[in-house]
């Protein structure tokens, strides 16, 4: 855990950062499975919120317990979601688990590539596996959420409890 | 310290599928708000084919007409995993449990309802097996004795697990059991060269199996008539 704390401070010290937004630490991301500028919910979702829109996913964590997702479920665009309620579903090891999402808002876009390959959200669960984009209805919702330190331990105690 | 867990086990006999369904639905709500501990219900169904959340119903070999003509059931659920049949001497395991708490994902816990059934079947000298990759169930060679399909809401389980005891199989000619059209499905009647006991025991045996896999320290027996649930 120290190293992983080490490394992302690290890169936030080097400003490293990917084209695709200045809260991104590639760095950290081979070093740790936990992003620095994303948010988390105890239910292990992430939210990357950018602007007006937040994007929702899985995290590595969350994607690594499920084992491997051979069918997603996503509502439509145009729909909403509410905070801590089921938005969709994942199959993996012939179990369905409910996503939930952390905030409430409107849907605005879909990952699409989802219903072809499903795959794509343990393969890449911070990119090319997010879910949904939402318009955040009430953006101080964000603030009830854990950062990736916050969400690092969590994780850590919540594997050690058994 | 540990605090000890208690696994209360509901025996229900046989049950309608639809009604068993309701049942879950309304323990996993009094679960999710901690009105009630883990809960395990222990039964079995009439003839009755079930679809998981993918509907995979290409693999229905018999139109939904004829199933009726046999004295069977088709349902739809939101479950994972594909289609199967439930029938009399295959017992099923519905685990209501809270998995936050236990702090198990969806891998681990169906790797544990595998174990479940493979220790069962060796207490009759079958070597069966599980953790296939992209065969989730517990198999004996080529031939497959235990299914599983869980749904997983708010960290509650629902639906879990189906073991053929001595069920009739050529109910399963019917389909392409759980999508897999190449592998016979088996029973423990006809893996074991032992005198099998009443299906009771042997379904009781198989929750102790899965109290022990899932640490509970307390087993409370329970036998409910489910009619009398409805209200």
């Amino acid at each position: 855990m120290a190293l992983r704390i080490w490394a992302s401070s690290t890169a936030n010290a080097l400003r490293l950062s990917s084209a695709t937004g200045p809260h991104f630490s590639p760095l950290s991301r081979s070093f740790s499975s936990v992003l620095d500028g994303l948010k988390y919910a105890n239910s292990h979702e992430w939210v990357k919120h950018e602007g007006h829109v937040a994007t929702i996913g899985i995290t590595h964590h969350a994607q690594d317990h499920l084992g491997e997702v051979v069918f997603v479920e996503l509502p439509e665009a145009g729909g909403s979601v509410t905070k801590d309620t089921s938005f969709g579903a994942v199959e993996s090891v012939k179990a369905t688990s409910d996503i939930n999402s952390p905030i409430s808002g409107e849907i605005v876009e879909v990952n699409s590539k989802l219903s072809s390959t499903p795959g794509l959200i343990n393969s890449s669960p911070y990119e090319h596996g997010w879910m949904i984009k939402v318009k955040p209805s009430n953006p101080k919702e964000l603030e009830h959420l854990m950062g990736a330190k916050q969400y690092t331990k969590f994780c850590e105690e919540e594997d050690a409890a058994h | 310290m540990r605090i000890p867990r208690n696994l209360e086990v509901w025996r229900l006999g046989t049950v309608n599928y639809l009604k068993a369904l309701k049942l879950q639905e309304k323990l996993a709500s009094d679960r999710k708000i901690n009105k009630i501990p883990d809960t395990l219900l222990s039964l079995q169904h009439p003839p009755t084919y079930t679809l998981g959340k993918r509907r995979t119903d290409y693999n229905l070999l018999v139109p939904e007409s004829e199933l009726k003509n046999m004295g069977a059931e088709l349902h739809y659920t939101q479950r994972g995993g594909d289609i199967t049949f439930h029938g009399p001497h295959q017992a099923i395991l519905y685990p209501i449990i809270s998995l936050r708490d236990i702090g198990l994902g969806a891998r681990k816990y169906v790797e544990n309802l595998e174990s479940t059934m493979t220790e069962l079947s060796s207490l009759y000298g079958v070597k069966a097996h599980g953790q296939r990759k992209c065969e989730t169930g517990v198999w004996v060679g080529d031939r497959k004795i235990g299914a599983i399909g869980v749904r997983i809401s708010a960290g509650i389980t629902s639906h879990g697990l189906a073991f053929n005891i001595d069920p009739d199989l050529t109910f399963f000619k019917h389909i392409v059991p759980c999508g897999i059209a190449d592998k016979d499905v088996t029973s423990l009647r006809t893996e074991t060269d032992l005198v099998l006991p009443d299906d009771e025991v042997i379904q009781e045996q198989l929750v102790s199996c899965f109290a022990r896999l899932f640490g509970y320290n307390d087993i409370i027996w329970k036998d409910k008539n489910v009619i009398e649930i409805d209200g």
